[in-house]
């Protein structure tokens, strides 16, 4: 378990220790109620830094913005498409992002159904990242129609046309998985919030900044009822996100899957799709998390335990990945298909193997690491992984896009892919626009759940707890038996 | 009329609710900062009844999302091949999908209705630091009860207790 550190200075905790089960995990660095308010308040505090950051962010956001504007001005033709690759970066970037959604959900929903303690504390950042992904992956195909003002054909309603979309389409379906994704998870993460912007209303001093939390907490009182009713929704709102995000990776694939595009018509592609997006989600979320800890110095709440844990995840997920990698080689093979063969060979071998070899050199060769348990409780490294983790998720869509569609069936099918300026501008600005929204969030709300952080905290007692001499998975005592986060519903 | 009392420690706030339950004193409001299960064994609250919600959204979404895509379908016919119009494997996707969105909603509105949220105004019996880190209990009482009820809440920890009306 994690050391005993004073509120906000780092554990000193990197030293090599039995490979505990880091399921269930406390705070020993988090004594009552009133530390967690005030330590989880501070972050709201601007700093110069988040000045800078959020600057950056905006500026990268108006230059994609700017290459937008310059698309819809003189089409299409700008963005680098060229017969036969007619799906490209846009494409490429709404699936990563799609996908990068998908570990919030992973954390918020999925680790609560299972009781992982370790979700506590990064669950939130997670569901934020979450929602901003989708609002960010919901922009590339409104992008990629060219004609963006058109996009609301695609949403099924009464009019005078009469004209109605084809629900047998996997672009329809794509409507509305992403819109319903969209919804829950910012209800989901609007909900969770309710309880922790109480506790802010009731700490503020600005009397139009109270008034504002008070609307948007609802006027929350923490009473025994609300608690009650709050923990059966959340229940039911994570029982539904769960399917929910199998479904929409799954769907997403469809886009490739129902076409007979050599490297795409496969029935491998939603299992593949989903674990691919957990693994990206789960590698942004050290991006984030690990500078969030770092800045706020919230060490003492987001352990080396809790990135431990979380770094098994990503193992996982990496190995899952790598898996469904060698399984399109081996059913390429076995299928005995010339097609098939021929595009998986020039996959790695031929016209786009630098891209390949990026995907499996990021995806399945690095993450090998956290089978070290030194590499896995070391930040740093995590977050250098991360980095080349988004990277390697991004050429995996590249890998899977591109190549198909530039060696199809026929030599005159065959053809390059270059994209132009305005295709990586726009790339560029959706990252601006990303952390811009993100930023924002952290100095408004807090980056930390609250409410669901002192479940695990000691409350004041006026005698001994009964369970004093409870002894944890590392063999020390510890003075309180914590309830399970979740374990309400 | 009612007392509202503020507790700094957890076990006092459960021999209160203890003890003013064995006086029949009804209609127990209790305020905490964060759930825990020591307080709803005290209180012993009926089940929530928002997973009622969650069925009836769930269902009326699945009919919905099926509906949408035959009518559709049958509208619109797109005839290929021979194969059905309405088919009910992609459907399904339209049905599952619009299931999760209605049946989510409607168990954050189930949630709102029984909680009695949003609240336009903060009612009588709060205090802003059962947001922080005291506990509270909100009695509502006739006046030939209230002496009693003050002195089991004092009697219990209490750090104060206060009339509000």
């Amino acid at each position: 378990m994690a050391t005993i550190a004073p509120p906000g200075r780092p554990s000193a905790d990197l030293a090599p220790r039995p490979n505990v089960a880091a399921a269930n995990l406390q705070l020993p660095g988090v004594r009552d109620y009133e530390q967690v308010d005030r330590e989880i308040a501070s972050t709201l505090q601007p700093s110069a830094g988040w000045f800078g950051a959020l600057g950056v962010a905006i500026l990268l956001f108006l230059w994609g913005a700017g290459a937008w504007v310059y698309q819809i001005y003189w089409g299409l033709g700008n963005a680098g498409y060229a017969p036969p690759v007619m799906w490209g970066v846009y494409i490429i970037t709404f699936v990563f992002w799609v996908g990068i959604g998908h570990a919030g959900t992973l954390i918020s929903a999925i680790l609560y159904l299972f009781r992982a303690g370790f979700r506590t504390t990064i669950y939130r950042c997670a569901e934020a990242m979450t929602v901003f992904a989708v609002m960010t992956a919901g922009l590339f195909p409104i992008i990629h129609i060219g004609r963006p003002w058109k996009f609301f054909w695609l949403i099924p309603y009464p009019n005078w046309r009469l004209i109605w979309p084809n629900f047998k389409s996997p672009l329809v379906w794509d409507v509305f998985a992403i819109s319903t994704y969209l919804t829950v998870s910012a209800t989901f993460l609007y909900v969770g919030l309710v309880p922790d912007i109480a506790v802010l209303r009731d700490r503020a001093t600005n009397p139009v900044r109270k008034r504002i939390l008070g609307v948007l907490s609802l006027g929350w009182r923490n009473s025994e009822r609300e608690w009650r009713h709050f923990a059966r929704m959340y229940l039911f709102l994570a029982a539904f996100s769960t399917p929910l995000v199998l479904s929409v990776h799954s769907v997403v694939s469809f886009d490739f899957a129902m076409a007979l595009t050599p490297g795409w018509h496969a029935t491998i592609f939603p299992p593949y799709f989903v674990a691919g997006a957990i693994f990206s989600g789960i590698g942004m979320v050290f991006t984030i998390i690990i500078p969030i800890r770092k800045f706020f110095r919230l060490q003492h709440y987001v352990t080396i335990n809790h990135l431990d844990a979380a770094a098994k995840l990503c193992l996982t997920t990496s190995l899952v990945v790598g898996c469904a990698y060698l399984i399109e080689f081996w059913v390429a093979w076995y299928s005995a298909n010339n097609f098939e063969q021929e595009y998986f060979w020039n996959r790695v071998f031929g016209q786009w193997w630098w891209a390949a070899w990026i995907m499996l050199t990021c995806n399945m060769i690095l993450p090998l690491s956290l089978f070290s348990q030194k590499l896995r409780r070391n930040p740093g490294w995590l977050f250098i992984l991360s980095i080349f983790i988004n990277l390697g998720m991004w050429f995996e869509r590249f890998v899977i896009i591109v190549p198909s569609l530039s060696h199809e069936f026929e030599p005159w099918q065959w053809g390059p892919y270059l994209p132009s300026w305005v295709d990586i501008s726009i790339l560029v600005g959706s990252f601006g626009w990303f952390f811009m929204w993100f930023l924002l969030f952290i100095k408004q709300l807090p980056v930390i759940a609250i409410a669901e952080v002192k479940e695990i905290v000691p409350p004041k007692l006026r005698a001994p707890h009964p369970h004093a001499d409870a002894i944890d998975t590392s063999g020390r005592h510890q003075e309180f038996e914590p309830d399970t986060p979740g374990e309400f519903a | 009329m009612g007392i509202v009392a503020a507790f700094r420690e957890l076990d006092a706030t459960v021999d209160a609710i203890e003890d003013l339950k064995q006086q029949h004193v009804a209609d127990i409001t209790v305020y905490t900062p964060t759930p825990r299960h020591e307080l709803e064994e005290a209180v012993h609250p009926p089940p929530s009844p928002v997973r009622k919600f969650t069925l009836v959204g769930g269902l009326a979404g699945v009919c919905f999302g099926y509906w949408i895509a035959i009518w559709t379908a049958d509208y619109w016919p797109l005839v290929v091949g021979g194969k059905a119009v309405a088919t009910w494997i992609p459907f399904t996707i339209i049905g599952f999908e619009v299931m999760v969105l209605i049946g989510a909603l409607s168990t954050v509105a189930g949630m709102f209705i029984n909680s009695r949220v949003p609240k336009i105004t903060m009612t009588v019996g709060y205090d802003p630091r059962f947001s922080h880190g005291d506990y509270g209990i909100w009695v509502p009482v006739p006046p030939d009860r209230a002496r009693a009820v003050e002195e089991t809440l004092r009697r219990h920890g209490a750090v104060e207790v206060r009339y509000e009306r």
